[in-house]
């Protein structure tokens, strides 16, 4: 099983599967953690800058990954780096894949108790979110990419009718003044952005199930692109109900937002509607991020993925379990989205020049 | 610091929680395997059929008794294949000897307890041959064996004009079958149980002295039903024609159909202890040649002692028998058939059942009706997605109205959720425990239903709806929301085309029920995620189920929830992967 890649997708699914991947449950605090960064309503313009800088990265990671057609970074790195540096960079990408799991599903637990199910026990709800998880990677890259393109347009149609409809509240002056304090808070908002938009990883292995890797680069550019507007939104739209000061003082502004109008429609509020389709998109996030973790495991250590994807559920839920507050998820989330840097952004291109070397002695 | 890091270290309750997370999937992961290990000891599914390729005669393996047959159909110069029919006895079988009078006596001798097997002595026209005719009373065509055997065979004179004295049984043999009888279906055998076996099933068997081959003629007819309008599967538009109990006229049916000559039938005999005839039906150069295989090698594997419907089929070569989802469709009409045909499916008729099944299945044909194709575009696709949210309806509905009542009746408009608390004022039972209740009250009269004599069926539904529903109502058992909802949910139900799809979204309905009550809204959704992820893994004959709805290739969506318009449909589905892919240019 292991070292043998099972099936195969298009093109669109790996694109499909990338934009699921980065589409995370930081739509719902971007706006409040970026302002408390840049203090300016500026915060959509680092979030575009955002977008198309992380682009890089996962640019850089698809090329490395499509030098090496069929197999998962946990498969190729030991002719790159060696066994050793192997083993430890892949441990730290199977680690990155499950902190970055748990840090969603706790997003979802920490959501569903505050707004829906208050009194019912964390751990049932994370347990029967895993379960579920657990029963759809069993299925492999296949039933991912199928629940991806099952989800999209559900998720897509909501969201931006949501949107729209919570333009009643909009109000454009608090958008104003547009670089009211030049650019230096642009760049300080953009320092939260990587844990929304760390795309790289997902194709550490995704590349290997494509049927064409040739079109990685294009995958990565593509995917990382169409979530720009669906953050761009969540920004311009809360700070322009709420302006800076009132995003700032709340948990959850996106939220908020749709929890602050009413239209006489037949459901009158939106959110239930908003959460239940943002579950889904964060299961298809938790399910993605999962399987890599599994995938990296079984691969290295050369066990049956199924066991592997059993074996990493306990570890996911302690992980999920270990931040005390909410005001440490935001700080594991912060410490994540700093990992993910770190390790995608500092590691990308050196490993990209070393394998184009390395390609070149051989 | 320290304390810093120890406030992040899970306590034992979480490490608890946490193996109690890895024990459910682990413990339901071994239950299946067990279950499917204990299922592969009993059942021949995953065995592989050893019999030739490509729908021949050979027989499955183990017992050597489901002889394969192809009559009539295929072979020019019939003959019983491989007859050997000695069904479950080990010894050599018994053969005719070509005495006539041995003959007869070990006829009777295996027949002795069959009081319905008739004897007829004749004499074969001039030279006086004694044959004796064995038919069944009902089952063989009285007036036609009159005229065109027995008249033909006491009357020949022409025939033998040449001869002098008796000819040697070749002769004969060719005199009789090309001179005399007036019969199309002829058969030879040597065998004494074969023989009997076409017998019982309504062929005359004719044997004469000197001849060691008796000839078997083709003049069953049973009692049959004639064609009429499908009950199960009602159309405003479209043929009036169902199939029938008779596989002989539901193939005609199929043939009936049009003009072409790639239509495929091949005959398998199934039943260890009871033989009955199946018919596999596929276009060539239609359907993919690897499925068509797979379905060969699954009919082969089965073994069984008596196929009473096309049911047992359905069950014997579904994928997964866990999965409370169709792999098979049954229908009774034949235009759907040739549709399915068409697309590349493959279909199999079995004799002595109206309905026939239909293979591989996608989720998209649950909810299809041929209707859609044959009214405008417009009105199919308007049909199609009413049903959509009707199957929707009837999933859901139930649940979330116990999710909203009990949970979030923040998330419903005031007004409305005001109204609907007090009317429930009075009801002394949780939503879940008030939604069972009517919903339990309603499946079971429509079992009821189902089960009275048909003029009182109907009104007998209607009036225990209405009084049952009124009744709760006013005795504050139930809210009224709830009569709503649940008759709302029973008739979408009823929208769905297919009867036993319908169940399927029954039973998936209470399990949505219990998820709503455990966890409202969020339970609901990942009721749906569950379901879906169901979906995604489940296959049929090695076709994703949900093919339809996340293709590999988009123009397959032109045919799901949209009919677009017939001439845009150019391409056949290619989750069937067909040989010829082009529908029309």
């Amino acid at each position: 099983m292991a070292g043998k890649i099972p099936d195969r997708i298009t093109t669109s699914q790996a694109v499909f599967i990338l934009v699921n991947y980065i589409l995370v449950a930081s739509v719902f605090t971007l706006p409040r953690t970026a302002a408390e960064k840049a203090g300016t309503p500026d915060i959509w313009i680092s979030v575009i800058c955002g977008g198309v800088l992380s682009v890089l990265p996962a640019f850089l990671i698809a090329c490395m990954c499509r030098k090496f057609p069929g197999e998962t970074f946990f498969q190729f790195a030991p002719k790159m780096i060696g066994k050793p540096l192997a083993l430890a960079t892949g441990t730290l990408f199977c680690l990155y894949f499950l902190c970055y799991a748990a840090f969603e599903l706790r997003s979802v637990q920490e959501i569903t108790v505050f707004f829906l199910l208050e009194g019912t026990p964390n751990w049932a709800v994370a347990a029967l979110f895993i379960w579920v998880a657990l029963y759809l990677c069993r299925g492999g890259i296949n039933a991912l990419s199928r629940m991806c393109r099952l989800i999209t347009p559900l998720a897509w149609t909501i969201f931006f009718g949501v949107c729209l409809l919570s333009l009643k509240i909009f109000d454009i002056s608090n958008l104003r003044p547009v670089l009211g304090e030049g650019l230096a808070p642009v760049f300080r908002g953009m320092s939260v952005l990587p844990l929304s938009y760390t795309a790289g990883e997902a194709l550490l292995f995704l590349v290997a199930f494509m049927d064409k890797p040739k079109q990685a680069g294009r995958v990565a550019v593509l995917g990382t692109l169409i979530t720009i507007p669906f953050y761009v939104t969540s920004a311009v739209l809360t700070i322009g109900a709420f302006s800076v000061e009132g995003t700032v003082t709340r948990t959850w502004p996106f939220i908020d937002l749709i929890r602050s109008f009413e239209v006489a429609l037949l459901f009158e509020r939106f959110e239930s509607l908003l959460l239940a389709i943002w579950t889904m998109q964060i299961f298809s996030t938790f399910c993605i991020a999962l399987y890599g973790a599994a995938l990296g495991i079984s691969q290295m250590s050369n066990l049956k993925l199924n066991h592997c994807l059993f074996a990493v559920l306990p570890l996911v839920y302690l992980l999920t379990e270990c931040p005390p507050g909410i005001n440490s998820v935001f700080a594991f989330g912060h410490f994540i989205g700093d990992w993910a840097v770190l390790m995608f952004g500092g590691l990308s291109l050196p490993l990209l020049l070393l394998s184009a070397f390395r390609r070149k002695k051989t | 610091m320290w304390h810093g890091i120890i406030g992040w270290l899970p306590g034992w309750e979480r490490l608890a929680q946490s193996l109690l997370i890895l024990a459910v999937p682990l413990g339901l992961t071994r239950m299946m395997l067990w279950f499917r290990a204990e299922e592969g000891k009993a059942s021949t599914r995953g065995q592989r059929g050893e019999g030739q390729k490509g729908g021949g005669v050979p027989s499955s393996e183990d017992t050597g008794e489901a002889v394969q047959s192809s009559i009539a159909a295929s072979n020019k110069n019939p003959s019983v294949n491989g007859a050997r029919g000695g069904g479950r006895d080990a010894e050599p079988p018994l053969r005719y000897c070509g005495r006539l009078q041995e003959d007869v006596a070990s006829f009777r001798a295996v027949s002795s307890d069959m009081s319905d097997v008739n004897v007829r002595y004749l004499q074969i026209g001039k030279p006086r041959i004694p044959a004796v005719l064995f038919f069944v009373d009902g089952l063989t065509d009285k007036e036609g064996m009159d005229i065109n055997i027995l008249k033909p065979l006491m009357n020949a004179v022409l025939a033998f004009d040449g001869e002098a004295a008796v000819p040697p049984p070749e002769e004969l043999k060719m005199i009789i079958t090309q001179r005399i009888l007036q019969v199309s279906e002829i058969e030879y055998t040597d065998e004494i149980m074969a023989s009997l076996k076409k017998v019982l099933f309504g062929s005359a068997v004719l044997l004469v002295e000197g001849m060691p081959e008796v000839i078997v003629l083709g003049t069953s007819k049973g009692n049959t039903r004639s064609v009429e309008e499908p009950i199960s599967e009602a159309l405003l538009r479209g043929p009036r024609v169902g199939f029938n109990e008779t596989l002989s006229d539901n193939t005609a049916l199929l043939r009936r159909h049009g003009q072409h000559t790639g239509m495929v039938m091949h005959s398998y005999t199934v039943g260890n202890r009871i033989e009955k005839e199946m018919m596999l039906a596929y276009i060539k150069g239609i359907a993919n040649e690897e499925l068509i295989e797979e379905i060969i090698r699954r009919i082969r594997t089965i073994n069984i002692d008596d196929v009473q419907e096309s049911g047992f089929i359905e069950q014997l070569l579904e994928d997964n028998y866990l999965s409370p989802f169709q792999q098979i469709q049954s229908t009774e009409r034949p235009d759907r058939v040739m549709a399915a045909l068409l697309e590349g499916r493959a279909a199999i008729l079995l004799d002595g059942t109206p309905f026939a099944l239909i293979m591989p299945v996608t989720f998209g044909m649950l909810l299809q009706s041929p209707e859609d194709y044959y009214d405008r575009w417009f009105s199919g696709s308007l049909l199609r997605i009413l049903r959509f949210v009707a199957a929707t309806i009837s999933l859901f509905a139930p649940a979330l109205y116990i999710s909203f009542l009990s949970f979030h009746p923040g998330l419903i408009p005031t007004k409305l959720a005001i109204s609907i608390i007090s009317s429930r004022q009075g009801v002394p039972f949780p939503t879940l425990v008030e939604a069972l209740i009517m919903e339990v009250a309603i499946e079971i009269l429509r079992e009821a239903g189902l089960r009275l004599p048909k003029p009182i069926g109907p009104a007998m539904g209607i009036v225990g709806g209405l009084i049952i529903g009124q009744a709760a109502v006013e005795a504050g058992i139930v809210s009224p929301i709830l009569v709503i909802v649940v008759a709302l949910t029973a008739i979408s139900s009823f929208s769905v085309p297919m009867y036993s799809a319908g169940i399927t979204l029954r039973l998936l309905r209470f399990a949505a029920m219990f998820f709503a009550a455990m966890f409202g809204l969020y339970g609901i959704v990942l009721f749906f995620l569950l379901l879906s992820s169901h979906l995604i893994n489940l296959k049929s004959f090695g076709v994703p189920y949900l093919s339809m709805i996340t293709p590999y290739r988009m123009s397959d969506l032109r045919d799901f929830i949209i009919r677009i318009p017939l001439q845009l449909m150019k391409r056949r589905p290619t989750m069937l992967q067909p040989e010829d892919k082009i529908r029309k240019r």
